[in-house]
């Protein structure tokens, strides 16, 4: 077996005294899709933070694709091939759906601002190269007709698409999803699906999805790892997870476990 | 020692007066989000009509007091009307301009209705100018005077956040906007009454500043820098932390004109605030809020 | 390029050209100041309105540039033409340097702090007797064009003009490329920016170094204006006009800079007249701008010239903090 593309160990995150996290180990292999569930508070946000280097972990090691990227600048975990979307929309609303898109190329692209404020040739010939990718980047996600919209016209739903999409487009190795299903109905709940199975067949990535819709991460994820209350309390099948006790005790408390296994 | 004693004296008079500016500054920001540059233009406006009352009209000074203090009231209220309601989603830079603007149009009325004497107004003082002995320190009973009657407007204020079921909304509005709106708060009344609350104070530290200083329409600007170095100092949503900083500015900007030079008052204050926001960001007193997202 | 926006400005740029022709003394020193103000609010503009930076010390910066350019040639007899280029770096780098607090604050705090650096400035200017010469000011030497067949005030207001045409023509291509956009990114999220590459640090820098850098220009320009620099002309009022003006015009518009500017110096000239309701008239016309003209006035002209095409990149309107947030639509209806 490969080495996996992620490898977390005994992670600690603490802010201002609350211990957050308190000691995780994840592995996700390459091409996976691994699920992070947990009930609220329990840290998953957190974690994505961290590897992803929004916060400092005060423990622990995080090896992204062989390298370690603890104490890095999150623009150069980026870099290395890392993706993130979040869970309130982050499009650049000051600008149109392509240009979000184009700025997603940012690192894949070289012109610097002398060349750009002189208006040398091979700055504009970028620029239409930038344009026509973006284009085939909102192909694949079926927002085409979306391009020249601004940012802000779009709904809730068709934000979080272009968000992917963004993300995408700068070929990562590695996409951290926060919540993607949120607000989406049913018909658009098999897009995401469908989506995410072909974000990982054909584009080669790998993606690990906070989810509280149940459903989804079900159907579309390999593996499932749950979080409660900092520690990681499984790590499996999405079906064996579903049923561990341990897990039914993390969402609805000792008590009703009890009574069913009393009943 | 004397001359320590007499430039703290000095530096907490004038601490005292930079933690009301300072606090008004923050009951309008912990309510809206918003720093009113026309605070100081609060503070120089309602100096003047204290002027007005009190010297031209021979009203006695609480009376004057008084007047002052609602007047400035209603100027923020208008304010809040004005050149916050009907913008409030807009960005950060015009809500500024925005009550900058309200600013200069005080500055300028100030100018054409009392301009016409000397620029520089004196109000006169209300207690002996010589100044006593008390034990080792040397004391003006004006700043005693300016020193208590700031205490007694902060426990006003203090016991207004507290006590009244006004102040606790305000009190709520500003930690929680939308649950607020969602229990029934009227929270466009709560901005109207936080930029009101926030000029009463400036007027009310006008009132008591003006027998120890001269009053000038540019004297605004100066204690508005000084005020809201003061708010950063203690952190934007912190009251207590406020009246902390301005103390502090006061003070420093004391000894070091006392101590190292006169000319060196000026840049005190904002050495303190390079300082402060390098090393400590929200300010002394303010609770870290972790950047969610 | 769009016809309805070249035209316009082909035209201006004719008439510009031809302003010493007819203008009087005191006319062609406004159309000079003019051109400073433009290319003061195009800077601010990148840095404020592109990059989101809320930075108070512009003003400053235009300070630095004018005093450097002026002691340069006082101090050390160096000639204007080397002494410009000189101290508009001195000044880009001074702004480069703001950066730094930039990544730790933003908001407000970033204002505050900005604000305290150009109070320090200020009072840099006018203590610092020995080099800077106090309150007082000084005197700059008499530009001269020679050998050009020109006098000093049409010489100085031609290259103001060429000046402004070039650095517009280069904001402008900045902020339709991956740099303008990065500057955008940063400002509507930094987060998002950072997760896509985009290093905080870096582009902060290039912005204030680059705000820095125009303001230094228009610092050189206008002491070579005034012959004379002196702490007053570099204070907060003067920080507070060049807001106006990126306010007035449009934030996020490089045209509307040039409108903007325009019309804060020409109103401000006009009420020099009034001084006693100056101030009045200033602060209702930022009231009311605000109040009336979100965005700028680079709206109404782009609503009535056909073709302008701008992109148009507008501070969007945020949830001013302490105000309840709207709910993220759950598509119920999606398209």
């Amino acid at each position: 077996m490969s080495a996996p593309l992620l490898s977390v160990r005994d992670l600690h995150v603490s802010f201002g005294g609350v211990h957050v996290l308190q000691g995780i180990d994840l592995d996700v292999g390459s091409l996976e899709i691994r699920g992070l569930i947990g009930p609220n508070g329990a840290g998953k946000t957190t974690l994505l933070n961290a590897i992803c280097g929004m916060y400092r972990p005060r423990q622990g090691s995080i090896t992204f694709d062989g390298t370690s990227v603890v104490g890095r600048k999150a623009s150069d975990i980026a870099s290395l091939g890392l993706g993130r979307t979040f869970q309130t929309s982050q499009l650049f609303k000051g600008m149109t759906v392509l240009e979000n898109l184009m700025t997603g190329l940012h690192r894949q692209t070289t012109t610097d601002f002398l060349s750009a404020a002189f208006g040398l040739r091979r700055a504009s010939e970028e620029e239409v190269r930038s344009e026509e990718e973006a284009r085939r980047a909102l192909h694949f996600v079926g927002m085409s007709e979306f391009a020249d919209r601004p940012a802000t016209a779009l709904s809730f739903g068709q934000q979080r698409v272009v968000e992917i999409a963004r993300t995408l487009i700068g070929d990562p190795k590695l996409v951290l999803l926060d919540e993607p299903a949120v607000g989406l109905s049913i018909n658009r709940l098999a897009e995401l699906d469908t989506l995410l199975r072909r974000i990982r067949d054909q584009k080669g990535v790998t993606l690990i999805l906070i989810e509280h819709v149940i459903r989804l991460v079900m159907d579309v994820c390999d593996r499932v790892t749950v979080l409660s209350s900092g520690r990681a309390i499984a790590d499996g099948a999405p079906e064996v997870v579903r049923s561990a006790p341990a897990v039914i005790e993390a969402y609805l408390g000792k008590e009703l476990r009890a009574r069913n296994s009393a009943s | 020692m004397l001359l320590f004693s007499y430039l703290l004296m000095s530096g907490i008079t004038t601490g005292a007066l930079y933690a009301l500016v300072a606090l008004g500054i923050v009951i309008v920001n912990k309510a809206t989000g918003v720093i009113n540059f026309a605070q100081g233009e609060f503070f120089m406006f309602s100096g003047y009509v204290g002027w007005m009352l009190h010297v031209q009209y021979g009203l006695n000074y609480p009376l004057s007091f008084v007047l002052a203090t609602l007047i400035g009231f209603v100027l923020g209220m208008l304010t809040d009307r004005i050149a916050f309601r009907p913008i409030a989603k807009n960005d950060i830079v015009s809500l500024v301009l925005a009550t900058v603007g309200i600013g200069f149009i005080l500055k300028g009325l100030a100018r054409v209705i009392w301009g016409g004497r000397s620029d520089y107004l004196s109000f006169p003082p209300i207690t002996s100018p010589d100044p006593i002995m008390v034990g080792p320190l040397m004391v003006v009973p004006q700043q005693l005077a300016v020193i208590a009657g700031t205490a007694v407007i902060m426990l006003v204020f203090a016991a207004f956040f507290r006590l009244t079921r006004a102040g606790k909304m305000m009190q709520a509005t500003a930690d929680n906007a939308r649950a607020a709106l969602l229990v029934g708060i009227r929270t466009d009344q709560i901005y109207t009454l936080a930029f009101g609350t926030g000029a009463a104070i400036a007027s009310a530290a006008a009132i008591l500043t003006a027998p120890v200083t001269l009053i000038y329409p540019d004297i605004g600007f100066a204690f508005f820098l000084k005020g809201f170095a003061a708010a950063v100092l203690g952190g934007l949503s912190s009251l207590p932390g406020a009246v902390l900083g301005g103390l502090i500015v006061g003070i420093a900007e004391s000894l070091a004109g006392g101590y190292i030079h006169s000319s060196v008052m000026e840049l005190s204050p904002f050495l303190v605030i390079m300082v402060v926001l390098v090393v400590r960001p929200t300010g002394l007193l303010a609770s870290r809020r972790a950047r969610t997202v | 390029m769009p016809f309805g926006r070249r035209n316009v400005f082909l035209a201006l740029l004719a008439f510009g050209a031809i302003v010493p022709a007819f203008a009087n003394g005191y006319q062609l020193f406004v159309c000079n100041l003019v051109a400073i103000y433009i290319i003061l609010a195009i800077g601010l503009n990148l840095l404020v309105g592109y990059a989101g930076q809320l930075a108070f010390a512009n003003a400053a910066m235009f300070g630095i540039g004018a005093y450097v350019i002026g002691l340069l040639q006082v101090h050390l007899g160096w000639p204007f033409w080397a002494a410009f280029p000189i101290g508009s770096l001195v000044a880009a780098a001074v702004g480069t340097l703001l950066a730094l607090p930039a990544l730790r604050m933003s908001g407000l705090y970033l204002a505050l702090s900005t604000l305290a650096f150009a109070q320090a400035t200020q009072w840099v200017f006018l203590h610092w007797e020995t080099v800077t010469f106090g309150a007082g000011g000084f005197k700059t030497p008499q530009l001269s064009f020679a050998p050009l067949p020109i006098g000093k005030p049409a010489g100085l207001y031609y290259l103001s003009l060429i000046l402004v045409v070039l650095l517009y023509l280069f904001a402008r291509r900045l902020v339709r490329s991956r740099i303008g956009r990065a500057f955008v990114a940063v400002r509507d999220s930094e987060v998002a920016a950072e997760s896509l590459g985009i290093d905080l640090l870096r582009y902060k820098a290039l912005a204030f170094g680059l705000s820095g850098f125009y303001a230094g220009i228009a610092g050189g320009l206008y002491s070579a204006l005034l012959n004379f620099v002196a702490p007053e002309g570099y204070d907060l009022f003067q920080m507070i006009i060049q807001k106006s003006t990126i306010v007035v015009g449009g934030m996020g518009s490089i045209a509307g800079s040039v409108v903007g500017a325009s019309l804060i110096i020409l109103i401000l000239e006009l009420l020099r007249e009034v001084k006693g309701f100056q101030e009045i008239a200033f602060g209702a016309l930022l009231v009311g701008f605000v109040l009336f003209m979100r965005g700028g006035l680079i709206v109404v002209v782009r609503r009535y010239l056909s073709g302008w095409e701008e992109p148009l990149r507008l501070t969007p309107k945020a949830e001013a903090p302490g105000l309840p947030r709207p709910d993220p639509q759950p598509s119920v209806a999606e398209k």
